[in-house]
């Protein structure tokens, strides 16, 4: 019988013009979307990788010079795209692509593409995540606003009910039918942009396929939470226009309300200082340490270091003081930026975590959480190649100032060469595993697991107690 | 005398529906949120002005003491950073920041003030490399998503407003079987509707205009008439539009069901898909270099004029005879040196700019071209205009930026050059930025293109739902 229904509802879809057209323009959508967001992925990529390499020749072309004025002039980290960001750009458009890693200063990221861009592009950008965020889901209301809500207007229900198949049966045969026809859109959309990862990844990440496949997972729960839901609408309010009112109320508030509110929400309970103070306050304890963090004390420091090698004069250390002393600087710089900086990343988690709360009120801030971190293009991920790039400015001025305080005589003017340049190792990335991800994004998980077992068992209960007429 | 018992028992349908009540109450609640918003969004940003200002002042007065202090024959702070030397009183330790204050209805829109920078440090040293500096310290997250101010609650959710109300004033009367009555006094179907449609747009546009109006009382007052006039208009012709299109599908005679889908699709492919198309469009057809390339040309620049400096001074005081002062380069300092070498990478760095800027105007002409073709996307444009949040206003900030860095050059880097001392006079002659804001009459100008589309399509739609009414008689 449940065959019968499936069969049945799968044709009536696929028949109806409605369906037809929306399948439409949603496959195309995605299709495009996929598309256009592999190729600029991947010419971003390449970009960065080109960068990368001319920003290590100019590092180890610079010639002979003090270790001390190589450090100043740095080196420049490009954060890499990573393979699934063609599917979902995140917050990439939003953070920088870019940051140059110098003496005495951890820098920002800068270059944003986002601020090269129009406000109408602001609004109106469009991934493949957003088309499976927004749009499909709307798709699964439309087609089902009427499952059962439609029946009983048109007096078919008691009829259907009065041959004897059970009411679970008949629910889970509309929606088994539904996503039959959904199927007919999305599974090509997979093919292709698994194609698109095997053939031509735009760029690294930690097991691509594996991330791809959870990806997917992810985006199946959330279209069979909004089935679920549809369904029990359907069935509990008693016409089909009602339902859609509904089903269109939440899709609003799910995809448009919500989103901005956290937004809000999180500003409103983990306030982020201005641009000005933050700077100022860095500034004010680069100059003056703060509680705990003292300035390094040049006197001190000779006379230590005579202490500790059992010399009086400065020119009898075995070591050059200097590159010691900056290296305490740096140490001292150090602990000022975690400090800072570690909290507004702080802020910065607390403030996604709001977002993934007020997904008890929105599917959508689960899934959006989820897809970001799985496609490697969430805040979570930026921060880990942050870190990885200011561990490496660090390692590298450690170097520079370790070669002056071993190699250098004080008062002496000592030049480095290619040699020291060279024996810096390049900076190596490795992307996060996907277990880290899923493991960061906890709290997302549970709540779409909450969702979709809260849509499945509305549907069975509201379709137990469903009038037939 | 018939259209006003229409438009009585219209008040009273309105005011005892439970349903309409609900969302007229939701929506009045999320326009006074959205205002309330926008309106801590601004204070935010005036406190940054403010500081910044502070910054300024205390900057100056350190300085000025400092001088004073040398003056008297004390030393200065660090060796490195002598006042006296022109090119650090007109450098970093001496820089100017260049402020913009909020916008003039920036707490109704918040636009890009989230994401574009709103001041910018000034000094000898300020480059196209200035200008890609990051904005306010903002959460990535929350600037991906954008706000939740009154510019976003009119483009998107209104629209879902007025079609909630008018996606069924003709069909229901068909439905419930009252049509025929109605149409039975002396009135047209044409008549009907519109006196409906007029009610019910004088609620929402009501509700929206008055919502804004008090965020303007609240804030800015009515400095800005120009500017006010402009946003109410926009707002009503906006839903103005929609309830046209409401109209039309009514006179298509169809189920409430149809029109309520159609018009949710209507809404979803103008307000959604149009502008999303037209940026993947725009995106494909002209595509935009990475400014990676710009860290690439500054550092190579850099490298090539720390070698070249002597060659590069001489050809400098060649060119800007103006800022030399019968200078001859054998003779010049050091500071002159290095003014030489700073001077060749900012021309390198105009050049990739000026060649990134080339690409990005193609784009930015084919998104002009096809921005017509969604309503949503040209009530958005004039909305953030007319609150000064938008990206002309930030556009004309930035050259108003680049024109104060060449006269606070001008200033400076004769005296570079010369290898001068300042004192604590030079002060007061010192620049000062100023933002000079645009006319109201100029922002009305660019928005009467957009603003002339919107009003034709609503009476080309007014008129085809017109004469789709025509046609509608009570029964059959």
């Amino acid at each position: 019988m449940i065959k019968h229904i499936v069969r049945k509802e799968f044709s009536d879809v696929v028949r109806d013009g409605r369906f037809r057209w929306c399948a439409a323009l949603v496959g195309a959508l995605l299709l495009v979307s996929l598309g256009h967001g592999w190729v600029q992925a991947r010419q971003a990529q390449e970009e960065i990788v080109a960068a990368q390499a001319t920003a290590r020749e100019h590092w180890e072309s610079q010639g002979e010079k003090n270790p001390h004025s190589a450090a100043h002039y740095g080196i420049y980290a490009f954060k890499p795209r990573l393979a699934l960001s063609f599917v979902d750009e995140g917050v990439d458009p939003y953070t920088g692509t870019s940051v140059w890693l110098e003496a005495h200063r951890q820098n920002d990221f800068l270059l944003r593409p986002a601020q090269d861009a129009t406000a109408a592009q602001r609004i109106g950008a469009l991934t493949a995540a957003q088309v499976l965020q927004h749009l499909v889901p709307l798709l699964i209301i439309l087609l089902m606003f009427s499952a059962l809500a439609g029946e009983r207007e048109q007096g078919t229900l008691r009829q259907l009910l009065a041959t004897g198949v059970g009411r679970s049966e008949l629910a889970l045969g509309k929606a088994l039918g539904i996503a039959g026809a959904l199927a007919l859109l999305l599974v090509p959309a997979a093919i292709v942009g698994a194609a698109a990862l095997v053939v031509g990844s735009p760029g690294p990440a930690a097991s691509p396929l594996a991330r791809a496949a959870v990806l997917a997972g992810i985006y199946l729960a959330y279209f069979a939470a909004f089935v679920g839901m549809s369904l029990a609408v359907s069935a509990w309010v008693r016409s089909a226009r009602t339902a859609l009112v509904i089903l269109l109320a939440v899709w609003v508030v799910n995809g448009l309300v919500a989103p901005r509110v956290a937004v809000d929400l999180s500003r409103l309970l983990y306030p982020t200082p201005s641009a000005v103070e933050f700077a100022r306050t860095l500034e004010r304890e680069m100059a003056t340490g703060v509680e705990g963090i003292e300035r390094p004390d040049q006197a001190a420091l000779t006379e230590r270091l005579l202490a500790q090698h059992g010399v009086e004069r400065v020119e009898d250390l075995p070591v050059n003081e200097a590159g010691i002393y900056l290296q305490e600087t740096e140490e001292f710089g150090n602990r000022i930026f975690d400090r800072n900086y570690g909290a507004l990343w702080d802020t910065f988690e607390r403030q996604g975590l709001v977002h993934e709360v007020v997904a008890v009120a929105a599917p959508l801030l689960a899934v959006r959480a989820l897809s970001m971190g799985l496609a490697g293009t969430d805040i979570a991920q930026h921060r880990h190649f942050a870190t990885a790039a200011e561990t490496y400015r660090r390692d590298l001025m450690r170097q520079m100032n370790g070669d002056l305080a071993e190699n250098s005589r004080p008062g002496e003017l000592y030049t480095a060469g290619p040699d020291l340049w060279a024996e810096v190792p390049p900076l190596q990335y490795d992307a996060p595993t996907l277990g880290w991800v899923l493991n960061n994004r906890i709290q997302s998980l549970l709540v779409l697991a909450l969702w979709l077992a809260g849509a499945v068992l509305a549907a069975a209960v509201s379709v137990q107690r469903a009038e037939a007429t | 005398m018939i259209l006003r018992t229409v438009l009585r028992n219209e008040g009273r349908l309105l005011t005892t529906d439970r349903a309409l009540r609900i969302v007229l109450t939701v929506f009045a609640v999320l326009f006074v949120y959205a205002v309330a918003n926008g309106m801590a969004w601004e204070r935010f940003q005036e406190r940054t002005v403010e500081t910044v200002r502070t910054g300024n002042t205390e900057r100056t007065s350190a300085l000025a003491q400092e001088l004073a202090n040398i003056a008297n024959g004390g030393q200065p702070s660090s060796p490195f950073l002598d006042p006296r030397a022109p090119n650090v009183l007109g450098g970093a330790r001496g820089a100017h920041a260049a402020v913009l204050e909020p916008g003039p209805l920036a707490a109704l829109a918040v636009g890009q003030s989230d994401l574009l920078p709103s001041y910018y440090e000034v000094s000898i040293y300020t480059n196209e490399s200035t200008f890609q500096q990051n904005g306010e310290v903002e959460n990535p997250l929350n600037l991906m998503v954008g706000r939740f101010d009154l510019a976003f609650v009119t483009v998107y959710l209104l629209p879902l407003l007025v079609l909630a109300l008018s996606f069924n004033v003709l069909s229901e009367e068909r439905e419930q079987g009252t049509l025929a009555l109605t149409l039975s006094q002396p009135v047209s179907a044409r008549d009907v509707v519109g006196a409906k449609l007029a009610f019910r747009a004088l609620f929402v546009v009501g509700l929206a205009a008055g919502t804004s109006l008090l965020g303007i009382l609240a804030t800015a007052g009515f400095d800005w008439p120009g500017r006010v006039a402009l946003w109410s208009a926009t707002v009503t012709l906006y839903a103005l539009f929609w309830f046209a299109l409401a109209a039309w599908v009514n006179s298509l005679r169809r189920s409430s069901a149809w029109n309520a889908t159609v018009l949710v699709g209507a809404w979803l492919v103008l307000v959604v898909v149009l502008p999303a198309a037209i940026n993947i469009a725009a995106g494909l057809l002209h595509p935009l270099p990475s400014r990676v390339e710009m860290i690439t040309a500054q550092r190579e620049a850099s490298n090539d004029a720390v070698n070249r400096r002597s060659e590069l001074l001489a050809r400098y005081l060649e060119d800007h005879p103006e800022m030399a002062d019968g200078i001859v380069s054998e003779e010049a300092g050091v500071a002159a040196l290095a003014w030489a070498a700073t001077d060749a990478v900012n021309r390198r760095l105009e050049e990739v700019t000026a060649v990134y800027d080339a690409r990005r105007a193609d784009q930015l002409a084919l998104l002009r071209r096809y921005r017509f073709l969604s309503p949503a996307l040209l009530a958005q444009e004039v909305l953030i205009d007319a609150a000064g949040t938008g990206d002309v206003r930030f556009t004309r900030f930035q050259s108003q930026v680049r024109a104060f860095a060449e006269q606070w050059r001008q200033f400076f880097v004769p005296a570079i050059l010369a290898d001068e001392r300042m004192t604590a006079d030079v002060l007061s002659a010192v620049p000062r930025f100023r933002f000079v804001d645009e006319e109201s009459t100029d922002v009305i100008r660019r928005a009467a293109v957009p603003l002339t589309v919107m009003g034709g399509l609503v009476v080309l739609v007014s008129a085809a739902a017109g004469v789709g009414l025509g046609r509608v008689r009570g029964t059959g």
